[in-house]
């Protein structure tokens, strides 16, 4: 049977390949630190699999046509499409159809109604984490969108259950393969809206300290409250919250946060540590 | 509320470099192609950035200024305003 052997979270902003001779040393040594210690313990996991939640800025879907959440089955993927992800070493992106189908089949028999596609473009969101963590090559990815962009959202009791069944998926895959979890995005940020470029660094440091408290309840309600009251990118906390469902709710370890107005972005970094659990 | 065909024209830039750059060029051809409201249209080619943001999602908001070549620091002083420019102008009708 497959083990679910690393859980983990990031942000992704696009200011951190798009300008990033503009962040000040001090960030850039933080960020950096923390990208790279985060990407080492994706590695130190040895994934044969890398389940990654992220939302997608309007590569793959439009309002025509939008899914709160779906899984990508497709053999391969495309890389990032942006042009200032141009330098980005992904340009085709393996897919596991075999997991992803699982996954999807797992969701069906538990209540959860995904959207399904064979061939996905995974944005910035997907590839700044494994790039700038050093990740190549890649292990095969199966992507998971949720989106975080466009209101109405997926509620955050929602997302920690996805979280939850996403592990049970893993643990009930018959093969006998190492799977690893990694949501993106996140923490506050606003894009687009009159609090363009403000960060909300006491909302994250409570936000953190609700992940590692780990009272479902408190994360949720506080996440209810909070969410619709600071800028619209904080939405993507929802994949972190999925992360941590998937991770049981314990083990939440912050690798870095680095408030970096230079990227309008609260960054965070953290790994859930399964412990005797892997 | 969103106007769908001024997210379609948002969306589509953002999706092209290569239309991008002819809509930095001929800004009128292109947006000759999407059945945009009169009043949307004159907001799209006046720059107005609080119209258009009652209309669209923000980072598509966001990706068309980038697209179309506004400095970052006017969008910024733009769509800080918006806020308080929504609520003047909703206040007097």
């Amino acid at each position: 049977m497959a083990k679910l052997v690393g859980v983990f979270a990031s942000s992704h902003a696009p200011l951190i390949i798009r300008g990033w001779k503009d962040v000040s040393a001090a960030n850039q040594q933080s960020l950096t630190r923390s990208m790279t210690e985060l990407g080492g313990r994706i590695k130190a996991a040895k994934p044969d699999v890398l389940i990654e939640i992220a939302p997608d800025h309007w590569v793959n879907f439009f309002i025509n046509n939008l899914p709160s959440i779906c899984v990508g089955m497709g053999e391969e993927h495309d890389g990032p499409a942006e042009p200032w992800m141009k330098d980005c070493p992904y340009k085709k992106i393996k897919g596991h159809p075999k997991l992803a189908h699982h996954i999807v089949e797992t969701a069906l028999e538990r209540d959860f109604e995904p959207s399904m596609s064979h061939h996905l473009t995974l944005d910035h969101g997907f590839c700044i984490p494994l790039w700038r963590g050093g990740l190549d090559p890649l292990p095969p990815i199966v992507p998971i969108i949720f989106n975080d962009l466009e209101p109405p959202y997926p509620t955050v009791r929602r997302c920690l259950q996805w979280g939850t069944m996403l592990a049970e998926a893993v643990r009930s895959y018959p093969e006998d393969i190492r799977v690893a979890i990694l949501a993106t995005g996140g923490l506050s940020h606003s894009i687009g809206e009159p609090t363009m470029g403000e960060i909300d660094e006491p909302f994250d440091r409570e936000c953190i300290r609700h992940f590692e408290a780990g009272d479902d309840r408190k994360l949720v309600d506080f996440l209810n409250e909070r969410l619709p009251t600071i800028g619209n990118g904080a939405a993507e906390i929802r994949n972190w919250v999925a992360a941590h469902g998937a991770a049981d709710r314990r083990g939440f370890e912050l690798i870095g946060y680095c408030n970096c107005p230079e990227v309008y972005v609260g960054c965070g970094f953290a790994s859930w540590n399964l412990g005797a659990r892997v | 509320m969103r106007d769908y065909w001024l997210s379609k024209l948002f969306f589509d830039l953002q999706s092209s470099p290569s239309l991008g750059a002819e809509y930095r060029a001929e800004r009128k051809k292109i947006l000759d192609r999407y059945p945009l409201k009169p009043e949307v249209r004159k907001a799209v080619e006046r720059d107005d950035v609080v119209f258009l943001a009652a209309r669209v999602n923000p980072y598509l908001l966001r990706f068309y200024f980038v697209v179309a070549g506004m400095p970052e620091a006017e969008f910024l002083k733009k769509v800080r305003n918006a806020g308080a420019e929504s609520a003047a102008r909703s206040s007097h009708g």
